[in-house]
């Protein structure tokens, strides 16, 4: 075997390697979106196994703030029966719109504010609500460089072989929710 | 929106640029000891390599385990505080790293840092003077702070550096006594010209200061890289840029003043005027503010 021939073998297998890790890239990008995604409902659920116990200690201290309360029941409802980016999306947002609503009315209430069980509450659904923003902007990141690469060479080549599609990004109706979480119930 | 990226892309391009210039220095003074000293100081390279990099990787590879013994930090669950393991955990989702290993470190003075050999083996501790004296949104800035060092693998850069700067501080030690022993002498080039020799003699006194200097450069672009990539996770400049005024107007220091660990806090813990500013590991806070609150403006 001459100089040649080996030079030749061995752009070949260089060449064959960075076709293989072009693909991987995109179809790991792909699988990220996919965990992202699985966050913000891991962390939706979170919030929505913390609402009824939320909604029994305000109603315990302010059981005529009925509108209030309801509408925290639905939005849950709702949300809990969500499927697929654009309606998770919508419910999350009703959902994260309700409950700001429930905590501006229980300012009223003294006693419920000092009670215990309420803070530990408000710490967990401060928590709870930023993990959920938090999760949101990871998806939002993941599919924006997603997004990115199957239009920019090379990633617009090897899309069709993967069978990789530009994502859906999450957005919530409440404009207030696009600023960066700041929450200080 | 481009802001907090441009400090990123900025931050990492110089960190490769000084990184280089070091390399280019270890290449330099090699080049020079192997036309000076010939094969007798040419065998002396491999050994410092060798030595350098056995003692600062033995550190690096550890480096969780160490920094927590020496800091006297005690690793925490969730129960113990809340709180905290909340805000770590809201920045873990933020970033997509692993959750790391928690700790507080029982010290008045509010401070914290992270260290460990990957985002697998990552430790982030926190004083109890911090936790006290910051509230919920410094102290996300804080940990945003930490877990960005973690993410950007800091402890690996400043083991890169820390390898470079010990070789060359270690070849210039032993060509000197070489030198002092009249090795020098025995080489086949050169090796009478007083004017070469004393070239030689000040290069290698030099090369070692300038590769420290460089490690302290490294150091500053990692720490402003880090307050940039904490951005970027809370998109909230205000909360870090608030947690560092707090950092400035305490005037309480971390009581182990060693300096051992003096890089690994998020404020130095060595008095800024001692440290000549050149050596020192940080940017000086009020840099570090200034330019976080030109993000929350938008102006960068």
């Amino acid at each position: 075997m001459d100089i040649t021939t080996v030079l030749i073998i061995v752009a070949v297998l260089a060449f064959v390697g960075w076709l293989i890790a072009q693909y991987n890239k995109l179809v790991r990008m792909n699988v990220a979106v996919d965990e992202a995604f699985a966050q913000i409902e891991v962390q939706l659920q979170r919030r929505a196994d913390l609402i009824p116990n939320l909604v029994e200690t305000v109603k315990g201290y302010a059981a005529h703030e009925k509108e209030a309360l309801e509408s925290v029941v639905n939005a849950r409802a709702r949300a809990t029966a969500a499927q697929g980016v654009h309606d998770v999306a919508e419910a999350d947002g009703m959902l994260t719109q309700a409950l700001r609503g429930l905590l501006a009315v229980s300012e009223a209430y003294p006693d419920l504010k000092a009670s215990a069980n309420f803070s530990q509450l408000q710490e967990e659904l401060a928590a709870t609500e930023n993990k959920v923003s938090f999760a949101r902007q990871f998806y939002n990141d993941s599919v924006r460089v997603l997004n990115q690469a199957i239009v920019t060479i090379p990633g617009n080549f090897f899309k069709g072989i993967a069978k990789v599609v530009a994502r859906e990004f999450y957005e919530v109706e409440d404009p207030t929710n696009r600023q960066a979480p700041k929450v200080n119930f | 929106m481009a802001s907090f990226r441009n400090q990123q892309a900025v931050n990492r391009r110089k960190t490769w640029l000084l990184l280089g210039s070091m390399f280019s220095l270890i290449a330099f003074v090699v080049y020079a000891i192997a036309l000076y000293f010939g094969e007798v100081g040419f065998s002396i390279v491999p050994i410092a390599v060798i030595i350098a990099l056995v003692s600062v990787w033995g550190s690096y590879w550890a480096s969780d385990k160490i920094v927590l013994s020496m800091t006297g930090a005690k690793v925490i669950t969730e129960n113990d505080h809340p709180q905290l393991y909340n805000l770590v955990h809201e920045i873990v989702i933020a970033s997509g790293l692993p959750m790391p290993k928690i700790a507080i470190v029982n010290d008045a003075a509010p401070n914290a840092f992270a260290t460990g050999r990957d985002p697998e083996h990552a430790v982030i501790a926190f004083t109890t003077g911090l936790l006290e004296k910051m509230d919920r949104e410094q102290v996300q800035g804080v940990v945003a702070h930490e877990l960005a060092h973690v993410a950007n693998r800091d402890t690996l850069v400043s083991a890169v550096a820390a390898t470079t700067a010990g070789a060359l501080a270690l070849m210039s030690d032993l060509l000197i006594r070489m030198m002092w022993f009249g090795g020098a002498r025995r080489s086949n080039n050169s090796g009478g010209n007083p004017l070469v020799l004393i070239a030689a003699l000040l290069a290698l006194i030099l090369a070692p200061i300038a590769a420290s200097l460089l490690k302290s450069a490294i150091s500053r672009k990692r720490e402003a890289l880090a307050d940039a990539t904490a951005v970027a996770y809370t998109r909230n400049p205000a909360g870090l840029r608030r947690a560092l005024e707090t950092l400035a107007a305490d005037s309480t220091v971390v009581n182990q003043r060693s300096t051992a660990v003096a890089h690994v806090w998020i404020e130095s813990p060595l008095d800024a005027k001692a440290a000549a500013r050149l050596f020192a590991t940080h940017p000086p806070i009020e840099e570090r503010i200034a330019l976080l609150r030109q993000m929350e403006n938008g102006q960068l």
